[in-house]
């Protein structure tokens, strides 16, 4: 009698175990999110601890490398003054990397911010191009050449470099590289970034490349080295606008 | 005026299903004790997704996130919160890397330490997590002292090989918390080296598989997803919200990749028709996401309806 009393207290107690193993029945009871805003007061231990890193960024990203006469602008337009900056630094080091490189190709949508006039810093290179593409150096049948023109003229113009290109009511009027008309079963050789070579921002004339190189050079980099470059000469940044891109209606 | 009526309402419906819960453990001759043993616990999820680097807030430049977020002011209220609250889970949903000179420059190294320090207990991989390689993310894995949970990625063969697992359960307060994770197909949103070796895998059976072994072998209480899916697309490309959908035992989604701002959690009926709460903070750590959870010992659904009322009169003063 005592020990089934006993047996009775302990099969209780391994009931109550096993129902807390149980699972819970759950409910969401209350949802909210929090603005992180000024009105919070910073956890100064985090900020001690990101303190050398800003410190050690802040004197990397304030660095002068160069000097710009004008504020070159990024617009929509045909052509800008920034658009022709960095297509150049891209015909520039592609160039550098393959010598038979006759243009160069960027959209409006891959740079990413105006420059100010005066000292160019490295940080104002990381506002332009942020990402971390690549040189590309494609080589084009001349009718790809005359695609991409097409993509140029119906997007309302993208920066490029060793071209001229005469736009009508969305058509091609005049497309020359290098200064001469393109023959379509001529090869040609574009200086891009992988991006785009990938066929980012809808580009769809390099679907038959001839062939492709990518270099680990960054096109962030490869500002910084023309801009470094220039300083060196001792020449300031003195984009124009040059009519390489013209749109008439 | 409105307040006090409704809490007049809620304590008039305390005070009477009090005396049913009286009744109805009366009537099942249930002991004392089993009463007192379903007391309720709590569960405070605390979330970010696409945080993308932004240690400091937004610099004051007239743009539209001008001085929101910044990771000290977050670890300050998070603290705050924790003081607040017993089970605390801190939890991150992907790409925390990219977006300020930050990750260029240290390639995640900082990222990593202060998630670390504000005591993320787990995360999962965006895309933009890859943007330096398998390499680049491997090199400062060491940095983060908590798991990332990369169910539908393979990385055998990968320099991450067995550096995140598919699945983690969290204790807390006597509550199983069972975590798994699921990011986006890379492929054309991250350079193909950069994710040389590594397999993406179907989501949605990866999911059901590990959730439904979370609930029924591990005997967890609560099934969360971390996911960087994206919330919803207009194609057939899986979402959080097709997820939501097409699973089972998963209680909780918390997204990211599509840097969705959601007022509120949106809820999807699952496949066995109970709801699915799926959310998302935007980016930049801009938001801190907070659900509350509280769990009842289902002994059986008479308990469970009256015990609800306790629990939403205390929320009444808790909110």
């Amino acid at each position: 009698m005592k020990h089934a009393a006993l047996w009775c207290a302990l099969l209780s107690v391994v009931l109550s175990l096993s129902t807390c193993k149980t699972q819970l029945q759950h409910e969401v009871k209350k949802r909210q999110y929090y603005q992180i805003d000024s009105s919070i007061v910073a956890d100064s231990r985090i900020i001690d601890h990101y303190t050398p890193y800003k410190q050690k960024l802040d004197a990397e990203m304030n660095r002068v490398i160069g000097i710009s006469d004008q504020y070159l602008t990024h617009s929509r337009a045909s052509e800008s003054l920034m658009g022709n900056f960095f297509a150049d630094a891209l015909l520039w080091k592609g160039k550098q990397l393959d010598p038979d490189v006759q243009a160069s190709f960027s959209t409006k949508g891959g740079i990413r911010a105006e420059l100010k006039a005066g000292d160019i810093t490295i940080g104002s290179m990381f506002q332009i191009m942020p990402f971390e593409n690549v040189v590309s150096i494609l080589t084009l049948h001349g009718a790809d050449m005359l695609r991409w023109a097409d993509y140029m003229a119906k997007t309302g113009g993208q920066p490029a470099g060793g071209i001229k290109l005469v736009v009508k009511d969305d058509k091609v009027v005049e497309f020359l590289v290098q200064g001469k008309p393109v023959d379509p079963d001529a090869k040609y050789k574009l200086v891009t970034y992988d991006y785009l070579a990938n066929g980012g921002d809808y580009v769809t004339c390099f679907d038959d490349v001839i062939a492709r190189q990518d270099y680990k050079q960054l096109i962030r980099e490869t500002l910084i080295e023309y801009v470094s470059d220039l300083t060196k000469q001792g020449k300031h940044i003195q984009a124009q606008l040059d009519g390489r891109v013209q749109i008439t209606k | 005026m409105e307040e006090s009526k409704s809490l007049n309402k809620s304590r008039r419906d305390f005070i009477r299903q009090s005396l049913l819960l009286g009744t109805a453990a009366t009537l099942g001759s249930l002991p004392f004790s089993a009463i007192a043993a379903a007391k309720t616990k709590r569960l405070t999820i605390l979330h970010t997704n696409d945080v993308h680097s932004h240690i400091e807030p937004f610099p004051m430049d007239g743009s539209r996130n001008q001085g929101l977020g910044g990771v000290a002011r977050r670890s300050a209220l998070i603290n705050r919160i924790r003081q607040e609250e017993k089970s605390v889970l801190l939890l991150d949903s992907g790409d925390m890397f990219q977006g300020t000179p930050y990750f260029n420059m240290f390639g995640g190294k900082v990222e990593l330490e202060l998630m670390s320090k504000l005591g993320y207990e787990a995360g999962t991989f965006g895309n933009h997590e890859f943007d330096n390689g398998l390499e680049g993310l491997a090199k400062h894995l060491n940095k983060a002292h908590f798991p990332f949970l990369t169910a539908n990625y393979d990385f055998t063969g990968t320099v991450l090989e067995n550096r995140t697992k598919a699945y983690h359960v969290i204790k807390k307060n006597g509550l199983r918390i069972g975590l798994t994770g699921v990011g986006i197909d890379v492929t054309g949103l991250v350079d193909p080296n950069n994710h040389k070796g590594m397999a993406y895998l179907d989501p949605i059976p990866v999911v059901n598989r590990i959730a439904k072994m979370l609930k029924e072998d591990k005997k967890c209480d609560l099934v969360i997803c971390l996911s960087h899916l994206g919330y919803k697309y207009e194609d057939n490309q899986v979402d959080d919200l097709k997820l939501a959908a097409a699973c089972r035992h998963v209680d909780i989604i918390l997204g990211g990749h599509t840097h969705t701002f959601l007022h509120e959690p949106t809820r999807v009926r699952n496949l066995d028709g109970r709801e699915v709460w799926v959310n998302q903070m935007g980016f930049a750590g801009i938001r801190l996401g907070r659900l509350d959870v509280v769990f009842n010992q289902a002994t059986g659904a008479k308990n469970i309806m009256a015990q609800h009322y306790t629990i939403g009169m205390n929320e009444n003063q808790l909110v």
